[in-house]
């Protein structure tokens, strides 16, 4: 088979398994399951094929030409692409495989899966666009498919709300990513990726400095929509709402990692920009903080891991941002496989114990889930970058780009945000591992104890395994990956990492203090501080803020206009209908239906006629 | 006789005409009506003929098919009436609307 025909089948085969089940097996759920798992198998079968044949030359095709602008379609398959893709196709196969456990006899399963086909087509036609358009419209329909699974319990009003929250949030960074979209055809005159960003002749090159930064920087916006960075981070915690799987699949291999795949592809482009690194480091050092704060104060596991991806997106952006096209990338699929293990196993523990509480797994027994109990805890030392975990290589490499970037006090501050980041990253991770694995007491409830044997069917546990596995090693694929990316990497001497080592343990020490040792307070040291505890809890009052500013705002703008369309308009409508009405209503009192009537009027009218023709 | 005298008797008998046919409730009189404006168009066309053409068998012509049109007029009108009668009990023309809007 050739790479044209199997780019295509890897991208194409869960849109057709999106299409069939959709279309044809709406009453049949396991015949979709099991067609959307065959169009999610085939997808990784592909993508590791084409990651094994290695880079080739970008395929394009004609799609249609307008002027003197051609929009070639098709697929770049370079080291990034075939990476991410292969990381793509591999966590979405694990969360499919997952979720027939979890959606059990869900009535709304043929739907689910359909729309898991179509994420996961949408998810990997971008990653390997060749044209920025096609990568935009492939954007949007990941930003689409997110929309329909968040909402996916649309019966639930919370779940409509935080579906639409994402959607709209999404859309105001996507209008700057589409200025500057514009842009880049006005002063490149077309959109194909190799063309851009070649660093001879294209426009990273030839265009001047200041027009690349104000497109990065709008691109930026873009970015930090889809990777939920400050001010537009709102919508991640609340996208809590859909099923677990989906928050496994939309944190880690798809939707938020879209933002910053773009900004991978686009490296070049912002590298070459003049200020645009500097303020994205600034935005993405001080959402990765922020976000942090968070999680150290919320007690529900999956706003806890919400939380954490905001900041881990923000650490993958200050990597890039930094100069290290590498220490982002590695970050990206490291994190893209702890963290779903997270969601999934998060996912296993809620079905299992009935709360989102961490206090409540606890109590309710969820360290008996032996699948989900090793795989929290091999994924958040992967989170909190405890060697030789995958995130500790990752994680690392990115104190190294901050490091080794010039200096300046953006890039300074950003260092330190980055190493108060991460301490406060080990401490809320090992805080979740602590309350959940080492409860105070454990309630023996005897309604437990009968589903204990059906707690973690294979069906869930498999893919927590394999995905418990790659976080384990993907941190030693770090040279691969720097060569598939054409990046030298070095490996950093014990030196070199004792910062980073010193904070990872830094914080866990802090967790245990406070929740680990026998007879620990269990509440956090940070609750000493009343201030901060509530500044955390309220996440900083940006949502509160966006609730009590833009929101009135937009019902009030809301409401003066319907106030004008019925007042103004519709009024004036009814007006003149009903004056039509009334001219036909007094019409018909004409058709009296006497005979005579009619006939006396002819007379009438038949006798002023003739005498006005007299008078003439 | 000139021909105004003609004119102004077929005039009488066409307002006569005209007024059975506007004025009167029963149909049998308005039928009257009609048929005095048609003898009132007759009696005209019969003036205007004998005082102001040559040939005096053009108006004779269409009086003949007047009178038989009349004739057969007369008996649609007649049969249209007595079925009115049998379906709805009454020749008044004021009970007779129907097609009011």
């Amino acid at each position: 088979m050739d790479t044209l025909t199997l780019a295509l089948a890897t991208t194409f085969a869960p849109f057709a398994a999106f299409a069939v089940a959709l279309l044809f097996l709406a009453g049949q759920p396991r015949a979709a399951q099991a067609v959307v798992l065959t169009g999610g198998a085939v997808s990784l079968v592909g993508a590791l094929a084409l990651l094994a044949a290695g880079p080739v030359e970008p395929l394009r095709f004609l799609w249609f030409a307008s002027g003197a602008v051609e929009l070639r379609f098709g697929f770049w398959l370079d080291g990034l692409s075939l990476m991410f893709g292969t990381a793509v196709a591999l966590v979405t196969l694990c969360v499919m495989v997952y979720s027939v456990g979890y959606m059990g006899a869900d009535p709304g399963r043929t739907r689910y899966f359909a729309l898991l086909g179509l994420f996961e087509w949408s998810m990997l036609s971008f990653v390997y666009a060749v044209d920025l358009l096609q990568s935009f419209i492939f954007w949007e329909l990941v930003g689409l498919s997110s929309f329909f699974l968040i909402g996916f319990w649309y019966e639930r009003p919370a779940a409509r709300d935080a579906a639409t929250k994402a959607f709209v949030m999404t859309r105001i960074g996507d209008v700057g990513l589409f200025i500057g979209l514009l842009m880049i055809l006005h002063v490149a005159g077309g959109f194909d990726l190799p063309a851009l960003l070649d660093p001879q002749s294209g426009m990273v090159r030839t265009a001047a400095p200041l027009l690349l930064t104000i497109i990065s920087l709008l691109i930026f916006a873009g970015i930090a929509g889809k990777s939920a960075q400050l001010p537009l981070h709102t919508w991640l915690p609340d996208a809590m709402e859909g099923p677990t799987p989906v928050s496994a699949l939309l944190h880690s291999a798809t939707m938020v990692a879209a933002g910053v795949f773009l900004m991978a592809r686009l490296h070049p482009l912002f590298m070459a920009a003049d200020y645009a690194p500097a303020v994205i480091l600034a935005v993405s050092a001080l959402t990765a903080l922020v976000a942090a704060t968070m999680a150290m104060v919320e007690s529900d596991i999956k706003r806890v891991l919400a939380y954490s991806s905001i900041s881990q997106l923000g650490f993958m952006l200050m990597g890039l941002a930094a100069g290290s096209l590498f220490a982002g990338v590695f970050h990206l699929v490291t994190h893209a496989l702890f963290k779903s293990l997270l969601f999934l196993c998060s996912g296993l523990f809620i079905h299992h114990c009935g709360t989102n509480d961490m206090e409540g797994i606890g109590r309710g027994g969820g360290r008996r889930l032996r699948f989900a109990t090793v795989g929290l805890a091999a994924g958040g030392a992967a989170l909190a970058g405890v060697p030789p975990l995958s995130g500790f290589f990752s994680k690392e490499e990115i104190f190294a780009s901050l490091g080794q970037g010039a200096g300046g006090v953006v890039a300074t501050a950003a260092y330190s945000a980055a190493f108060a980041a991460a301490l406060l990253t080990a401490y809320y991770t090992f805080r979740m591992i602590f309350l959940v694995t080492r409860p105070a007491r454990i309630e023996e409830a005897g309604g437990h104890e009968h589903h204990e044997g059906r707690a973690e069917p294979w069906i869930m546990a498999a893919p927590v395994a394999l995905l418990t596995l790659g976080s384990v090693i993907a941190g030693f694929w770090g040279r691969e990956i720097a060569a598939g990316l054409g990046v030298a990497s070095a490996p950093h001497g014990l030196a070199a990492m004792a910062p980073a080592l010193a904070v990872v343990a830094l914080g866990v020490l802090w967790a245990w203090l406070d929740f680990g040792r026998a007879g620990a307070p269990r509440t956090g040291s940070i609750r000493r501080v009343p201030a901060l505890q509530t500044l955390f809890a309220r996440q900083w009052y940006v949502d509160a803020l966006y609730r009590a500013v833009l929101v009135r705002l937009t019902l009030l703008a809301a409401r003066i206009l319907h106030a004008f369309e019925v007042k103004g308009l519709d009024l004036n409508f009814e007006r003149f209908g009903f004056g039509i009405l009334g001219a036909g209503t007094g019409s018909t009192r004409l058709q009296t239906g006497w005979v005579q009537f009619y006939g006396g009027w002819a007379v009438v009218l038949v006798g002023l006629a003739a005498a006005w023709l007299g008078i003439r | 006789m000139s021909l105004e005298g003609y004119l102004v008797v077929g005039l009488a008998l066409f307002c006569l005409g005209l007024y059975a046919v506007i004025a009167q409730r029963n149909l049998i009189a308005v039928l009257i009506g009609v048929e005095l404006m048609m003898n009132a168009a007759s009696l005209n066309i019969m003036a205007f003929n004998r005082f102001s053409v040559t040939d005096p068998s053009t108006g004779q012509v269409f009086v003949l098919i007047i009178i038989g049109l009349a004739a057969a007029e007369v008996a649609i009108f007649l049969s249209i009436i007595l079925n009115l009668y049998r379906l709805r009990r009454a020749i008044d023309v004021e009970q007779l609307t129907g097609l009011k809007g």
